[in-house]
């Protein structure tokens, strides 16, 4: 408990993803591009969640102009690692 | 036939995303040395999912693996199937490279290989590297070279005279290309130096460690005007005879030499299409 | 008349509450004098002032509260950015913003469109004559070009100075023309004043940008001996301005003259011998300023000689290519250089709408992608300089010309360069980024006005 996941970065065109373990569901997003992308980025995290299989925890998505397949690849590492430690 | 090899990072999306922008003929992902052993993870991941939504079109993409388990076998079965051109593998040696063909056979995978030849025992087995299946070239690797072995690089040094010629001609003699060392520096001038001694010791290309410098690389390796001028001469004589085998300045030209002639103008044609020389 | 104390200066002149008072922005961001007087304004209970500075910049943060509380109404000027730029973008002000040009501001001056009641006019260095200069002192600026306008036709001129000098050597202010100097300790922070040395870019993005363009120049046969040529300071505005020389250099020729903003670039490129003439409305760097100092050929100009629209001298209209930056660009080749995508101002014309105009060719560089935030959108959030004098868009991805332009794309027919439709470029963007969701407005705040004097475009607060 109170672990965290964390990938990626605060570097520009990159999102630094920390995924924690929860009782249930919650999203936070931080986004530089806020009024034209923000429901766009929140559709592409929930979707890969879904995809992984993966519900009860809190993610925080600090995001400085990530594109799409930057997002996608830093949520997969975050919940690799996530799940890699549940496993252990 | 790429003239530049861009290195690229494989952990910084910006750079990924740009990569094709740059003008260089051929990218190398990177997984390895750019690569912090906490960040491999990351990298493998970015590059994937870079690769399956924006591989760049008129850009030839490779990825430099890592050489050893697990990363080796993750890396690869990451890689394989997303349509790129080949592999950069580290410290190439023969072993290592029955090793790959191993992998490569139990999980049902053909990748090419670019050979990354950066140690002393590899020297003295470059041909059978050279010939192996799936090679596509032997790329110098002279930064681990040097490390190794106490040689003091210079730009364009006598000091990798024999490295280059030896690697220069084992590619040549299987038929594939001789990739030179990047220069590590952004001094221009010693860039220079160093692309011309690659140049006219016969590689076919050079790999860059900045975008800054592949304009350079891609205008040296762009085809002399001498050469483009004998390929033109070569091909005029090959329709007014419409034969394949004909003599021109006391000389015999025969068939490869007039497929090569051809080869060398539509290269030159397609690096002016991407702006290479106006 | 001479004063050394400004309450007794202000006490001299007729104040009156929303009255007009203008600045220049030679000054730049080392500028002292701005707030020093808006804040003595308002200790001397004035209300409701229009403040026409020509830029503001971070440095004029301290008249925010000023602006809140309506002392400052109305605020006409060419450029601002940082806390002010941002405030106004999201509270608005009590009056309303016109944002100007350059060239504009010195036309509605000159015609009476807008009259100042007071023109402070920071000088560093004056004489007993009250002719001032701007290349000499220890707060040297360069040319005062903006000021010159102001400094003919406002009602009361007062040249603001901190140094005092037995002679000067072509002042460009006339003293004649000047009501009263306030001599001060100093006139702001050298550091500010002037940047050191710009830099062209080393970022690999730009320099390939720059690299475009002077190829798309070349294909234009562009490099003609007399050519005439000028860009602004940005990392790859100077790249291209090293290139531009570069290949004079290598074709032997000269060119005629270079017009705006002056660098060390501009300067050496006078110096080899490779451009006749420099006219310069305003200094980038302490080179530029020792040029005008020595230069024979190096000229300081006024604002409307430089660019105004109704003034048949302007050294503008005999413009053959500028390069420009922009924030965004539109389908109809529409470039906002006012504010950002979102609505908050970072910028303004400038000299951005009057070069466009008024030169041959106009040239917009600039990456198609900022991390997330494309370049081209359907619609600009703001029309700073209308699409039918925007020639050209250069990008790290390609290159698109105005169909308008039948002349150019017939040029370059056999040109082998990256060409696209400025929608295909559009889609290579949203192919990265997907579409981005239009930004939301809130409440008209003000106006941008082009150099003729008609509203180009509104300006509304950022949506919530």
């Amino acid at each position: 408990m109170g672990k965290t996941f964390v990938a990626g970065t605060l570097e520009s065109s990159d999102c630094l993803i920390t995924l924690s373990p929860a009782n249930t569901f919650s999203l936070d997003i931080d986004t530089v591009v806020h009024e034209a992308f923000y429901e766009h980025i929140k559709r592409v995290i929930e979707t890969t969640l879904a995809e992984e299989n993966v519900a009860n925890v809190h993610l925080r998505c600090q995001d400085r102009g990530a594109l799409d397949y930057t997002i996608k690849a830093r949520l997969r590492t975050a919940l690799k690692k996530y799940k890699e430690a549940d496993d252990g | 036939m790429a003239r530049s090899y861009l290195f690229i990072p494989g952990n910084v999306p910006r750079m990924l995303q740009n990569a094709d922008v740059f003008e260089a003929d051929a990218l190398i992902i990177d997984l390895e040395d750019a690569i912090a052993a906490y960040e491999k993870e990351e990298a493998r991941t970015l590059t994937a999912e870079f690769l399956r939504a924006h591989r760049p079109e008129s850009v030839e993409v490779y990825v430099r693996i890592n050489a050893e388990d697990p990363l080796f076998t993750e890396d690869l079965l990451s890689m394989a199937p997303l349509g790129i051109d080949g592999v950069v593998l580290p410290k190439t040696t023969l072993a290592s490279l029955e090793s790959y063909r191993n992998s490569l056979e139990k999980h049902n995978l053909d990748v090419p290989v670019i050979g990354l030849i950066e140690t002393p025992d590899a020297f003295f087995e470059l041909l059978e590297i050279a010939r192996f299946p799936s090679l596509k070239g032997l790329l110098l690797g002279a930064e681990d070279l040097s490390a190794t072995t106490g040689m003091k690089r210079r730009p364009g040094g006598e000091e990798l005279l024999y490295c280059r010629s030896r690697l220069m001609l084992a590619a040549k003699a299987a038929g594939i290309r001789a990739i030179d060392t990047p220069w590590t520096s952004l001094d221009e001038e010693a860039l220079a130096l160093d692309i011309d001694v690659a140049n006219r010791l016969g590689f076919d290309g050079k790999c860059a460690i900045h975008p800054n410098q592949v304009p350079a690389i891609n205008d040296a390796f762009f085809p002399s005007e001498k050469e483009l001028k004998e390929a033109r001469r070569i091909l005029k004589r090959h329709e007014e005879t419409n034969s394949m085998r004909f003599s021109l300045d006391g000389k015999m030209i025969d068939k490869p030499v007039v497929q090569k002639a051809k080869a060398l103008l539509q290269k030159a044609e397609t690096y002016r299409q991407k702006g290479g020389k106006p | 008349m001479k004063y050394e104390n400004i309450d007794e200066l202000l006490d001299a002149l007729d104040l009156k509450d929303g009255m007009c008072v203008s600045f220049h922005h030679h000054l730049r961001n080392g500028d002292a004098i701005l707030n020093v007087v808006m804040k003595k304004l308002h200790e001397h209970g004035l209300k409701r002032l229009h403040l026409m500075a020509s830029a503001l910049f971070p440095v004029h943060a301290p008249i925010l509260p000023l602006i809140e509380e309506g002392t400052i109404e109305t605020i006409t000027t060419n450029y601002m950015n940082g806390p002010i730029a941002e405030h106004i973008s999201a509270r608005g002000l009590k009056g309303t913003l016109t944002m100007q040009t350059h060239g504009g501001r010195a036309r509605s001056i000159a015609e009476g469109e807008r009259v100042i009641d007071v023109a402070f006019i920071a000088a560093p260095a004056v004489d007993e004559n009250m002719n001032a200069s701007g290349v000499q002192g220890k707060s040297a600026c360069g040319s005062l070009g903006y000021a010159i306008e102001d400094s003919l036709y406002a009602k009361r001129k007062v040249l603001v100075s901190d140094h005092v000098s037995p002679s000067l050597k072509d002042p460009q202010i006339d003293g004649r023309t000047i009501d009263d100097l306030l001599v001060v300790e100093s006139l702001g922070d050298a550091a500010g004043i002037v940047s050191g040395t710009l830099k062209i870019t080393q970022d690999p993005l730009g320099l390939k940008i720059a690299r475009e363009a002077l190829r798309l120049l070349k294909a234009l046969d562009v490099f003609q001996e007399g050519v005439s040529f000028q860009s602004g300071a940005g990392g790859i505005s100077l790249a291209i301005t090293k290139g531009f020389t570069e290949t004079l250099k290598a074709r032997n020729l000269k060119a005629s003259f270079f017009s705006g903003g002056i660098t060390k670039y501009h300067v050496d490129a006078l110096e080899e011998d490779l451009v006749d003439r420099l006219y310069d409305v305003q200094c980038f760097d302490a080179a530029a300023i020792d040029s005008l100092r020595k230069n024979e050929k190096h000229f300081a100009i006024s604002a409307s000689d430089y660019a105004n629209p109704n003034n048949p001298d302007r050294v503008i209209k005999d413009l053959d290519v500028v390069i420009l930056g922009a924030s965004e660009i539109d389908t109809d080749f529409n470039v906002n250089v006012t504010t950002d995508s979102y609505g908050t101002i970072i910028g303004g014309s400038g000299g951005h709408a009057d070069t466009a105009e008024d030169s041959k060719l106009s040239v917009i560089v600039s990456p198609l992608l900022k991390a997330r935030t494309p370049l081209i959108r359907e619609r600009v959030r703001t029309i700073t300089t209308p699409g039918e004098h925007i020639d050209c868009l250069i990008t790290e991805r390609g290159i698109a010309i105005n169909p308008k332009r039948s002349d150019l794309l017939e040029k370059l027919k056999d040109a082998n360069l990256p060409l696209l439709t400025i929608e295909e470029l559009m889609q290579k963007a949203h192919a990265f980024t997907g579409k981005p969701k239009p930004s939301a407005a809130g409440e008209k705040i003000g106006i941008v006005e082009s150099r003729h004097g008609a509203t180009l475009d509104n300006l509304y607060k950022k949506g919530d």
